[in-house]
């Protein structure tokens, strides 16, 4: 299997996917890189030649945000809008959900498993 | 250019001109306003707002990382005491 920018080790996919398990690639970087690799982008990913990984991973420490620079990223962006106390940072810190979702039902996601509180009326009683 | 980058940032234009007039007389007396939708532009750094959030006004210190945000992001609306019963 082939190695990419450090831990990543895409398996035997088109290069084009295979690069998407970066942390940070998506569909559209993926097939950025590979142009600017001049690499086929359906060619596996154990077909690669050595020469045509490294030529990927000087691209992605160059022109790319990825793994943990980008995790790191995101957190310091989340810690900024925390630290300024604006309506957004407070959602986080209450972890709901940031983007005026509703909250009455659903945002499980943000608000992780439900609390059943005793006395409360269910769903089907407020019918 | 999406749409609202041609726009530009929404910035009340008697705020703005209260504003500007702070900061030539170097006056930091909190300025009191209804417009929660202005945009903080640079300009505000450095300054005290009461940004009224439908009851109150909420004292808001402008600080260089709220530039871009909007006032009425910093003076919540709703208030939540926690539920009755609360927790052992």
């Amino acid at each position: 299997m082939p190695r990419v920018a450090g831990v990543d080790i895409p398996n035997d996919k088109p290069t084009r996917i295979a690069l998407r398990y970066i942390y940070g690639i998506g569909p559209k970087f993926a097939v950025e890189i590979c142009r600017k690799a001049e690499i086929d982008p359906n060619i596996h990913a154990k077909n690669l030649t050595e020469s045509e990984l490294s030529a990927i991973g000087g691209i992605l420490t160059n022109d790319y945000v990825i793994e943990g620079q980008l995790r790191r990223q995101v957190q310091q962006h989340i810690a900024r809008l925390r630290d300024i106390s604006c309506y957004r940072g407070f959602r986080h810190r209450r972890g709901l959900p940031v983007r005026g979702q509703r909250t009455k039902t659903n945002a499980r996601t943000r608000k992780g498993p439900r609390k059943t509180v005793a006395g409360k009326k269910s769903v089907k009683e407020m019918r | 250019m999406s749409r609202s980058a041609k726009k530009g940032p929404y910035v009340d234009e008697k705020l703005f001109r209260k504003v500007q007039k702070a900061q030539q007389a170097g006056n930091n007396a909190p300025i009191k306003t209804w417009a929660r939708a202005c945009t903080i532009v640079p300009e505000f750094v450095g300054l005290t707002f009461m940004v009224h959030n439908g009851k109150v006004f909420a004292k808001v210190f402008v600080t260089e990382d709220m530039v871009g945000h909007k006032l009425g992001e910093f003076s919540p609306t709703r208030m939540f005491r926690s539920h009755s019963g609360g927790r052992k």
